[in-house]
């Protein structure tokens, strides 16, 4: 943190800005994010506390808040914004920044929508698309909550709802190909 | 006859098949040529973007370059998720060339991006493309006496610079659609609220709050049934609604209809195509309603006895 009347460079925000292409000093704590965002009641700063934190240059607390995990990107507080800072892009551009430098938070919600990324991301990697029933068993065992969602099964099968079958994209290995070169580019930037 | 890349997405193959049906039944009838990109990748959505960067963004412009070996101008996207991260990765390609040079750097079998493939989500081709006039013709089966919440989630049309269509607050394109279908659309404020979409496996908590308060203002609206867009909504708002009034107390049962199931009814297609068996919440009591009487919101308006000047001075 910053203390007054010390002229300290502020590393954390500078990361920020350039990653999201905003502008967070612009934010003047209007608080319109927050009374727009439909998800700022489960996090533990909301995007106007957050924005703040980050002028602060607050780094660790900014990267260990559930905030960034919680955000749907559904751009509802992007557009109300009087300042018009693109609130989604700043989240995650603090989310890839904590991956990026490795810190993990320790709250367990966070834990399983990253697990359940993570799932997803290896999917799309082995098969090209996206498998929508192994993806949810296979998130029931890495939670181990096996019952997880159990009850919808019948029915959801029953309907066709959820399909059985396996579906692969001809060239899965051109999108394996894609992702090699995608992490390369990620390490020489 | 118009010509039109079809992207389906990974849920039109898997939980939405009633939308990809009605979808080719719809465009046969309006005389759309539909063609399935070939070997189209999934778009990333949600995770990609979440975790990764490049690899994000690598994924839908993959798609977009195979959409350019083929003839058509545009490519109309079924998923709200697929078409907004087709969509932003386009604008994103096209306003920053070097970065587009960069990420084409990971895809260099399938050539080279050029960005004269213009992407539009079905709701949008619908709109614009072939337009409510043409949509009001093909009706032999007017939907008269439904009331519908159009419901559009928060990707159709935000983030503004990105969609470049409809109202980021208060779209009304699904609802002239449905005016042209016959039914009419309800006054509906929670048209653009997200449902949670991305968090149904990971935190379900969140998606039975959200979707639950959509469920709630649909039916205070007056509705018989709400209609969406996207197949993510449709899960969302269809299979957990038996949770969300477990936890809410009380009964919605509120059938969640794609936008082209109820075209493809208007157009005269039979009950059955619809695929009302893939509902969790049953169909059929909603559309029961068509052939009703409604009255119109100036006859609500008139009071019931006539305001004399005398009484209103009293």
């Amino acid at each position: 943190m910053i203390a007054l009347g010390q002229q300290i460079e502020n590393k954390f925000l500078t990361a920020v800005n350039r990653k999201s292409g905003s502008n967070i000093l612009e934010c003047y704590q209007c608080g319109k994010c927050v009374s727009t965002c439909p998800v700022s009641d489960f996090m533990d700063f909301p995007p106007r506390e957050i924005m703040q934190m980050v002028k602060l240059g607050m780094k660790e607390e900014t990267y260990m808040a559930n905030s960034m995990w919680f955000c749907l990107t559904c751009a509802a507080c992007s557009g109300r914004c009087p300042r018009e800072i693109d609130i989604p892009r700043v989240m995650e551009a603090i989310r890839h920044l904590a991956i990026e430098e490795n810190v993990n938070s320790d709250n367990p919600k966070v834990k399983q929508i990253r697990i359940f990324h993570e799932i997803f991301l290896d999917m799309i990697k082995h098969y090209g698309r996206n498998y929508e029933l192994r993806m949810m068993a296979e998130f029931n065992i890495r939670t181990r909550n096996l019952f997880k969602d159990m009850h919808l099964a019948p029915k959801a099968l029953l309907k066709g709802k959820i399909p059985l079958g396996h579906e692969k994209v001809k060239s899965a290995k051109a999108i394996q190909r894609m992702f090699r070169m995608a992490e390369k580019l990620e390490k020489t930037k | 006859m118009t010509k039109l890349t079809y992207f389906p997405g990974c849920s039109a193959h898997g939980t939405s098949e009633e939308f990809d049906s009605t979808l080719k039944l719809v465009m046969k009838s309006l005389d759309v040529e539909m063609e399935e990109l070939p070997d189209w990748n999934c778009c990333g959505a949600t995770s990609a973007h979440v975790m990764t960067e490049n690899f994000a963004l690598a994924l839908p412009l993959r798609n977009l370059v195979l959409a350019e070996r083929l003839p058509n101008k545009t490519m109309g996207i079924a998923c709200a998720s697929c078409y907004s991260r087709m969509k932003s990765t386009k604008v994103e390609m096209d306003s920053h060339p070097e970065l587009a040079k960069k990420i084409n750097s990971t895809i260099v079998e399938e050539g080279e991006y050029h960005g004269d493939v213009d992407v539009k989500s079905m709701l949008q081709f619908f709109y614009e493309d072939i337009g409510t006039d043409a949509i009001a013709e093909k009706v032999t089966y007017p939907l008269k006496g439904l009331k519908i919440a159009c419901y559009y989630g928060c990707l159709l049309t935000r983030p503004k610079n990105v969609t470049q269509f409809d109202s980021p607050e208060y779209p009304m394109s699904m609802d002239r659609i449905m005016e042209a279908l016959g039914a009419t659309p309800t006054a509906f404020d929670f048209k653009t609220e997200c449902c949670g979409a991305s968090f149904s496996i990971s935190d379900t908590e969140i998606v039975l709050s959200l979707s639950g308060t959509i469920l709630e203002m649909a039916k205070e609206s007056g509705a018989h049934a709400i209609v969406v867009a996207c197949p993510l909504c449709q899960s969302n708002l269809d299979m957990r609604q038996p949770d969300i009034e477990k936890r809410a107390g009380k009964k919605y049962e509120i059938p969640i209809l794609y936008i082209t199931q109820l075209m493809a009814l208007a157009f005269g297609y039979p009950m059955k195509d619809l695929m009302p068996a893939k509902h969790i919440i049953p169909i059929e009591p909603a559309l029961a309603h068509i052939g009703e009487e409604i009255e119109t919101p100036e006859e609500k308006k008139k009071p019931k006895k006539a305001v004399t000047a005398e009484s209103e001075v009293e």
